[in-house]
């Protein structure tokens, strides 16, 4: 089971889906929760600060999830971070793009609280491999 | 009554988030007409639907998100310039637009929507497919199926397994190059749940729209009040910061009523209540301003649904007219901007259908083929003065004479007697319409005299200014807010009265002299003004206990006049409590003065029209005064 203070990032343009995301997580009993509301925003919040985990949005003004994630990986510091990639988009391109750019996981909008912890624990079990 | 169990709260968010870009998405598609081929509008407007198709997944609102998911996949099109945007596919997009709007509507009502119009569905499914006017670019197709084929969901182990599968091939080869090898490898699992939804509305949905033939309703859903605010953070930290600050005061003060009450009560102690109550004072002050600041709302989120408004009306008119917006940041308390809305859609409208000529006429006129409504809002002191200017035909003051003595509105010998600025407050009377055919947008006649009167029951006032030729300029000035009002304190038959200092134009002193009779009326020249002398005790219908000593002239969007009184006690902003269960005429509410006193507030209207009834030629003859 895993470390229920880890601190997550959740990333998504829309307050109320930050929102959203942030109450699944909390069903989940994740609590130690911050947003960003873009990309820009959230890349400076994980240079400046730590967290154990990232929750992104792919479709974002400023700087896309998929720009984040890249960025993510690219720096020496960061490059670990757990990254699961939100999105509405189901298309197998998005997927493999997401893949390629070192998501750790992908999940399709909507979603549910059951869904969202099998994803995450897929990711624990594979960082604790 | 609600479908939304336990989610209402949410609900209620994402309406007011997706409101806004709905409406973001409403004027960035009236851009999109002026540049259709400016990727950054077609990206922002893909991503509006985009989100609240995401939240509305959330929600289960699955017509919700069938509809976006084709207007997306619609944009997603656009954006890639596999389709190019026409009239045809415009009209479409706008529809669903306002299909989605509809839908927010019903949502507000906590209830679920239908399924989008048949018909509409069919249009973003025929211009998806390239059945309409532009075929789309070939390759095209295999992206923009929805969610529905199996082997691209992948459950948990396969993602590892792609992953895995497609890292080292980045390396080599281009992105899309490697797709189909490594998704091959994961269709074994089923769908995986959470997609099922989606898949499955759009299968219902497809299946049930050739029987539905609901015609959605065009009107915007923005007639409710909103009962959930959002407030800047920063400005709710201000309000707990200074609750707590007057609580350290108030604590302050208690001990120092026990140190007075023990009879200890030399200087020091004394000085340190002044100071106590000095701060109190300080406090109170700046917490009625913060509370008053965490309901101030930017105006531009009224402002932006009207160039679509503007838009649409032009085009359904034949017109070609640009609204121009600005200083929509500018703040305004938040149950005026709902009650703002109203009246200006109004003034929009008639903007767009009275105000400026179509696009021969202009042209005959010598101006630039398409016209030009500003639309703008700035503070102006503690006033908020919002303006809409159009360059059109102007108003002409002899053919509103006329008109209004046509229809019986007011006699001729009163008509012949107003001057121009005069002639344009005619619009403003019951039952006057500047057009004599009844178009069905505007111009029922009802329009004018409710949108003042809604004004002034915001406390605000609206005036006109028009040069034939050149256009109308709509001026409404309103107060900052409603919780808080500024009065002036005055005295009449040895008690206070508080009037709305917005009527206060001046304060004059009376000289017996200077009081002229005009056919059995007193008044006063303020330069060359010929003003009506009311006295507060004549209003009242009490008798006087002394000559009126000053006069304090009033102006409201009718009339100016003279208010005779006895003495001044000072300004002073009031809270206004309503009078339970009676109701003079003429008294707005009542108040407290400093010495904890009752101070009546005074509706100047409201007692104006008391004793117009008594005469029925005032009216006229106060008209002429304006």
């Amino acid at each position: 089971m895993a470390d229920k203070n880890l601190r997550f990032l959740v990333v998504d343009d829309f307050s109320t889906m930050r929102r959203i995301v942030r109450n699944l997580l909390k069903e989940l009993g994740f609590t130690n929760v911050d947003e960003a509301e873009d990309g820009q925003v959230a890349l400076h919040k994980l240079k400046t600060q730590h967290f154990d985990f990232v929750v992104s949005d792919w479709n974002m003004p400023n700087m896309t999830g998929i720009e984040l994630l890249k960025a993510v990986r690219a720096d020496q510091q960061l490059k670990p971070l757990p990254f699961l990639m939100i999105t509405a988009e189901a298309k197998r391109e998005n997927i493999i793009e997401a893949a390629m750019a070192g998501a750790s996981g992908y999940i399709v909008k909507p979603f549910t609280a059951a869904t969202l912890e099998e994803k995450l624990n897929k990711i624990f079990q594979a960082i604790n491999k | 009554m609600s479908e939304f169990g336990g989610m209402e709260e949410l609900l209620q968010d994402f309406l007011m988030e997706s409101n806004d870009l709905l409406s973001d998405v409403d004027n960035k598609l009236v851009e999109l007409e002026k540049r259709p081929e400016d990727r950054a509008l077609l990206n922002d407007i893909f991503r509006g639907f985009h989100t609240i198709k995401g939240g509305a997944g959330f929600l289960n609102v699955a017509p919700m998100v069938t509809l976006c998911h084709r207007t997306e996949n619609l944009f997603d099109k656009l954006r890639n310039a596999e389709l190019q945007l026409n009239p045809e596919v415009m009209d479409v997009i706008l529809d669903a637009t306002a299909s989605v709007r509809d839908m927010f509507g019903t949502l507000g009502q906590g209830l679920m929507p239908r399924d989008a119009d048949g018909a509409l569905l069919a249009a973003l499914d025929a211009v998806l497919s390239g059945r309409m006017p532009q075929a789309p670019v070939p390759q095209a197709t295999p992206a923009t199926p929805p969610v529905a084929s199996a082997p691209q969901r992948s459950d948990e182990p396969d993602w590892n397994s792609l992953y895995q599968a497609v890292v080292p091939a980045a390396r080599t080869t281009t992105p899309t190059a490697p797709a189909p090898a490594p998704v091959e490898v994961v269709p074994a699992a089923a769908l995986v749940p959470e997609t099922e939804p989606v898949t499955a509305v759009a299968a219902a949905s497809r299946a049930a729209a050739p029987a539905k033939n609901v015609t959605a309703s065009k009107s915007a859903s923005g007639g409710g009040h909103e009962n959930t605010i959002r407030i800047d953070t920063n400005r709710l930290d201000m309000v707990l910061n200074l609750s707590g600050e007057i609580g350290l005061t108030k604590n302050r003060l208690t001990t120092l009523r026990t140190e007075i009450l023990q009879g200890n009560n030399d200087s020091n102690t004394l000085r340190s209540l002044d100071e106590a109550i000095s701060q109190l004072d300080l406090l109170v002050g700046d917490l009625q301003n913060a509370v008053m600041k965490t309901r101030m709302q930017p105006i531009g989120r009224l402002f932006q649904k009207y160039p679509r408004l503007a838009r649409d009306l032009a085009r359904q008119l034949g017109k070609d007219v640009e609204l121009v917006l600005s200083g929509e940041e500018t703040e305004l308390d938040k149950t005026m901007i709902e009650d703002l809305n109203d009246p200006l859609v109004h003034l929009v409208r008639n903007a767009v259908d009275h105000g400026v000529e179509s696009t021969a006429e202009r042209i005959a006129a010598g101006k630039k083929p398409q016209s030009l409504i500003q639309l703008t809002a700035e503070q102006v002191g503690d006033h908020i003065l919002i303006e809409i200017t159009d360059d059109g035909r102007g108003m002409n003051a002899d053919a509103l004479r006329r008109k209004a003595v046509e229809k019986g509105l007011i006699d001729t010998e009163a008509a012949n007697a107003l001057d121009e600025k005069q002639c344009l407050q005619l619009i403003f009377l019951p039952g006057f319409s500047t057009k004599d055919q009844i178009s069905s947008v505007s111009g029922r006649g009802v329009g004018m005299d409710v949108v003042r009167t809604n004004i002034q029951k915001l406390n605000g006032r609206i005036d006109i200014n028009s040069i034939p030729g050149e256009g109308t300029r709509i001026s409404i000035s309103l107060p900052l807010t409603l919780a808080i009002l500024p009065v002036l304190v005055v005295r009449a038959c040895n008690q206070p009265f508080a009037v709305p200092l917005a009527m206060v134009r001046e304060i004059i002193t009376i000289d017996p002299e200077a009081i002229q009779e005009v056919s059995g009326n007193p008044t006063i020249v303020v330069r060359d003004e010929i003003l009506p002398l009311k006295t507060l005790a004549g209003l009242l219908g009490w008798a006087p206990t002394q000559k009126p000593g000053f006069g304090v002239l009033m102006q409201s969007a009718e009339r100016s006049f003279i208010l005779a009184i006895d003495s001044f006690v000072g300004r002073d902003d009031v809270v206004i409590k309503p009078l339970q269960n009676i109701r003079p005429k003429g008294v707005a509410g009542a108040t407290l003065s400093g010495d904890g006193s009752v101070v009546l507030v005074l509706d100047m209207e409201d007692l104006l029209t008391a004793k117009d009834g008594v005469s029925g030629m005032v009216k006229t003859s106060e008209l002429i005064t304006i």
